[in-house]
Parts: structure tokens; C-alpha cells; sequence
């Protein structure tokens, strides 16, 4: 066998990451012969972020793992488990610096550090208050997993419970002064609706109005700036209503008074009006303009809505009685465009406008409906002409048996006397 | 009248009206549709040359709306006209090259993808293929 030097170096060089498995890890041969929280992180690190990205124990705790004595393993550089107070710090070490970061994700944002000490917590932590939330009350510790895997602790869908967690937590909140219902509303409201039934991760969750890493509550001056993110036509036209100048004189937030802030519900015609549940009676009293163009407003959308909902069933039914009705639910596609349109139109307060929107889709809703009653009635034609052929059908078979019956006679008839008829059953 | 003609007349009568009940759905089906649907999956959306560069045409797809852009170096592409918010019709923007919503100002790219407001998902996209006068679009397979 010939050696050949090249070939050895480059398997060698092939080989030597596997190489690196093996090597000792003072940290985890240890703290896994240990019990309860000292064992934990153990088998918690082998899912994490870090891990996949080469990191060990040393990179965040220092210490030297090459070595199974505790006195030299636990070196100058060991740091240990940081305090909560400093765990920001401790993080942000590698976080806050973009060069670090560059190393493993040049597009992970490096800015969280100076968020968080911008935020609620960040503020309290620094006043001296170690109750508050620091990265690893989000995030975890040992077991962090990527925000896109589902079972992060800040993926969307759970992000929910991971604020929950102690802003719900009565006791946990208790001097702080602030509800702890916030997580219950949430759920019942049209976003967690979004999120959870549609599975659609786009719906906001908390970070997305309070902020992740500055999380603040927004003051009442931007909570139309937070709608407005995702709800920038429904901002747009309140902008321009006669409501803008009185809520802000009121010092109301714009979206919040109507809809509300965590448990927003799906916004309907019935918010509109003078009747029970409808929000314009909050602030005009009977008798005012304002009441007065609340029950306009909810007679001309109801008008539309019924007329819409009318031949929408129309075209059901005549759809289940087998007629083909795609023309006029297309048409009717355009009409629901319009119906919708007029809805938001109503943050907008504009009379005129509504009221041209409304009229031209009945306009158009008129066409759909005439094309809707066709199909019905066509629908009842075929019912009709299915009884009046089984009829004929029936009468076919009548005249059919008579006409034998006679012509057996006339045959017999012709044949004369004597001639025996067809034997008798 | 003899009670042999009444069943003469009786029979023909009834013969008539069978072979006319029977011909009415076959003729009803044999007659072209109005819209030149090839199956559920294809349409002819546009013939060649009906639509400017820039501009775009809702056409019919199934009961939905479909939207076919002619962009402004003349690629053809083909989207679903329905928002993913609340199922409003989408309009062509010219001058931005995007379709948006008239409800809610969804915004989307002509790739389909949500650029803006609140619709949670990119519109689907269609295959699009020239064939002879006819632009044909297609479900994606």
C-alpha cells in the first residue's frame, strides 16, 4: 500500500468536525450527573439556537470544560448563572454586537438591548425592580428555540400565553396597577380569532401593538398609528371625519373607543345606530345631530345588507335546484366590493359619500337580483315540466295500452267467429 | 268523435309531448354556454392584443373574479381576483404597478404577495399561455 501524504491531510481535514464531537465537555459530563435545576440544562441545550450554531456552555458562562475538576474548570473567566438584573447585559454581550452577530446571522437586528432598556421593563429593571420581565422570561433560557419554530415561546400563536404569563398572573401584577383580563379579551377578540381558527400568522398579537423588545403600552396619541399599521383605510377616512377633532379634544384614542383595545370583536353594521349595543349612543344622546345621522346611517346600510342578503339566498337556492348560477355570483362579487366598501366608509362620516356607494350598488344589486329570480324561476320550470312529463309519461303508457287492447279486438273482430282470442292469464 | 280516434289522438298527442319533454333538456345541453369556460381549471380570460401595456381586465373564473395584467414590457400574468381580507374584488393601480383593494387598501405585488393593510395571505396566482387568438389561464397544478 502506498502512503500518500495529500490524500491523508484532506481526509483528515474532512473528518476533523467529527472529531470535535467527541471532544470532552466537562460542563455537561457533570451538571449530567447532577439532580433538578443543575441537571435541566443539559438535556434543555440540546434543542437550542445556540447549539445549532456551535455555541457551548463557555460561550455564555465561561469557565474551562476541559477539565473534570470543578476548582479548574470554574477559572477566571467562568461567569456562572448571571442575576435577573444583569441577564439583559449578559445577553446583549453577543446581541448588541453587530460584529458578533454578523458571525452567525449578519440579519439578525442587534438593536434589542437598547429597545429593551427603552421599555416598560427595561425602565423598572433599572429602577431596581427584579420582577420584571429580561430576556429570559421571554425567550427561556437553555432551550431557546428559533422565533419561526412553532413551539417558541415567541412564535405568534404563542406568544399570547408568553406575555400572559404574568400579565395575567394576578398576584404577579399586584402593584403595578394594571388589569390582568388582558389575555382573556385578547382570546375572544377578532384577531385571536384570525390567529388561532385561520391559523393566519399574520394577525397581530401583543408585540405587534406594544412592541417586542420596547414593549410599551401605546398612548392614547398613537394608538391610531398602531390600527393603522394593518388598518391604514379605516385610519385614513377617520382622519378626515368630524370625529377626529372631537376625540382628540375629548383626548380619546381614535380606533380603542369603538372597536376597543384587546378584545376587539368583528366589527358589524350593529355597532352602528341607536339601538342596544351600538356605540354612537356612548357619546350622542337622543335627540342630537349625531343620533339622528347614527340611525340614518344604520337604515341605509340595513337596507343594502338585507337587499344583498336577499338575493344572495335567491341564488343559493336556486343553486341547490341545480340552475347554473355563476353569472350572477360573479356579478354579485362586484356588489359585495361595494357593500364592504360602504361599511368602512362609515369611519369616514361622510353622508354623501355613503349614500352614493349605497345607491350604486343597489344598482348594481338590482341587475343580480332580476338575474337571481330568472334562476329561481327556471328552477321551478324544470320542477314543473320533471311532474308535467312524468304526467305525459304516464298518459303515454295509458294511450299505449288502450291502443294495444283495441287493436288485439280488431283483430279478433276481423278474424270472425270461432277463432280463439289469446289465452288468458 | 269515434273512441278509436280519441285513442289515435290520445297516443299521438302524448307521444309529441314525450319526445318534446325529452328533447327540450338534450338541445338546452347541447347549446354553447355564453362564457368560453374550456373546464373548471381553464378559462380564455382575454383574446391577444385586447389588453394595452399597463392595464389589466377582471375576467370570470368559476363563480370567482380572476385578474390578468398586461405589464408595462408586456409580460401577461394572472391572478385571483379575490382579497384574502374579506373577499373583495382587487383593481389594477397603474401608475404604483400593484393591485390593491377598494375596501380595505390591501396592497399586492403582481407576484400576489400582500404588500400592505390587512389581508393575510398573497392572492393565488394562475398559469398563463397564448394559444392562437386566446389567452388561456390555468390553475397552477
Amino acid at each position: 500500500m502506498i502512503f500518500r501524504p495529500a490524500r491523508f491531510l484532506a481526509a483528515a481535514a474532512l473528518f476533523a468536525p467529527l472529531l470535535a464531537f467527541g471532544q470532552k465537555n466537562g460542563c455537561i459530563d457533570c451538571h449530567s450527573q447532577l439532580d433538578g435545576d443543575l441537571k435541566a440544562p443539559v438535556a434543555a441545550f440540546e434543542a437550542d439556537i445556540h447549539r445549532e450554531f456551535g455555541l457551548s456552555c463557555r460561550d455564555c458562562h465561561g469557565g474551562n470544560p476541559d477539565t473534570d475538576d470543578i476548582a479548574l474548570a470554574k477559572d477566571k473567566s467562568f461567569k456562572g448563572a448571571p442575576a435577573k438584573a444583569k441577564i439583559p447585559l449578559f445577553c446583549g454581550g453577543c446581541h448588541a454586537d453587530p460584529a458578533a452577530m454578523r458571525t452567525y446571522n449578519p440579519a439578525l437586528r442587534t438593536d434589542q438591548l437598547s429597545q429593551y432598556e427603552t421599555s416598560r421593563h427595561g425602565k423598572l429593571l433599572k429602577a431596581g425592580d427584579t420582577k420584571v420581565a429580561v430576556c429570559t422570561d421571554c425567550h427561556g433560557v437553555h432551550g431557546i428555540l428559533s422565533a419561526r419554530m412553532p413551539k417558541s415561546t415567541t412564535f405568534p400563536w404563542n406568544i399570547p400565553q408568553t406575555c400572559g404569563r404574568c400579565h395575567a398572573d394576578k398576584g404577579l401584577m399586584e402593584g403595578y396597577r394594571i388589569p390582568t383580563d388582558q389575555l382573556d379579551e385578547y382570546m375572544a377578540s377578532v384577531h385571536a380569532k384570525a390567529l388561532f381558527e385561520k391559523k393566519d400568522l399574520s394577525a397581530p398579537v401583543c408585540n405587534d401593538c406594544h412592541g417586542n423588545h420596547g414593549a410599551f403600552p401605546p398612548a392614547v396619541s398613537s394608538v391610531a398609528s398602531v390600527c393603522r399599521q394593518c388598518h391604514a383605510a379605516a385610519g385614513e377616512l377617520f382622519g378626515k371625519s368630524l370625529h377626529k377633532k372631537a376625540f382628540d379634544d375629548m383626548g380619546v384614542g381614535e380606533c380603542d373607543a369603538c372597536h376597543g383595545n384587546h378584545k376587539i370583536l368583528p366589527p358589524s353594521t350593529a355597532m352602528i345606530g341607536t339601538a342596544d349595543g351600538a356605540v354612537c349612543i356612548q357619546c350622542h344622546d337622543e335627540g342630537s345631530r349625531g343620533f339622528k345621522m347614527a340611525a340614518d346611517l344604520r337604515r341605509t346600510l340595513d337596507g343594502f345588507t338585507s337587499g344583498y342578503s336577499e338575493v344572495e339566498g335567491l341564488l343559493s337556492l336556486a343553486r341547490r335546484k341545480g340552475v347554473e348560477v355563476g353569472d350572477a355570483e360573479f356579478s354579485l362579487q362586484d356588489v359585495h366590493t361595494t357593500l364592504v366598501s360602504a361599511e368602512n366608509l362609515t369611519h369616514g362620516l361622510d353622508e354623501a359619500e355613503i349614500a352614493k356607494t349605497v345607491a350604486e350598488g343597489e344598482k348594481a344589486l338590482l341587475g343580480v337580483r332580476t338575474a337571481a329570480l330568472g334562476a329561481v324561476k327556471e328552477g321551478r320550470f324544470r320542477r314543473q315540466g320533471l311532474a308535467v312529463t312524468t304526467a305525459i309519461l304516464a298518459l303515454f303508457a295509458v294511450a299505449l295500452a288502450l291502443k294495444v287492447r283495441r287493436m288485439g279486438r280488431t283483430r279478433r273482430d276481423e278474424a270472425g267467429p270461432g277463432v280463439p282470442g289469446p289465452p288468458s292469464s | 268523435m269515434k273512441r278509436r280516434s280519441a285513442i289515435d289522438l290520445f297516443l299521438g298527442g302524448s307521444l309529441i309531448a314525450t319526445v318534446a319533454a325529452f328533447l327540450y333538456p338534450v338541445v338546452r345541453y347541447l347549446l354553447p354556454p355564453k362564457r368560453p369556460i374550456i373546464s373548471q381549471d381553464t378559462v380564455v380570460a382575454a383574446k391577444t392584443g385586447e389588453l394595452a401595456p399597463n392595464s389589466a381586465k377582471v375576467f370570470r373564473f368559476g363563480t370567482a373574479p380572476g385578474i390578468l395584467v398586461n405589464t408595462p414590457d408586456g409580460k401577461l400574468v394572472a391572478l385571483s381576483a379575490v382579497c384574502t381580507h374579506l373577499t373583495c374584488t382587487v383593481r389594477f393601480e397603474a401608475e404604483t404597478e400593484t393591485l390593491y383593494c377598494p375596501c380595505h387598501n390591501g396592497r399586492f405585488d403582481l407576484g400576489g404577495n400582500v404588500l400592505s393593510g390587512p389581508p393575510p395571505r398573497p392572492l393565488e396566482t394562475f398559469a398563463v399561455a397564448v394559444s392562437g387568438p386566446d389567452i388561456v389561464v390555468s390553475r397552477r397544478r
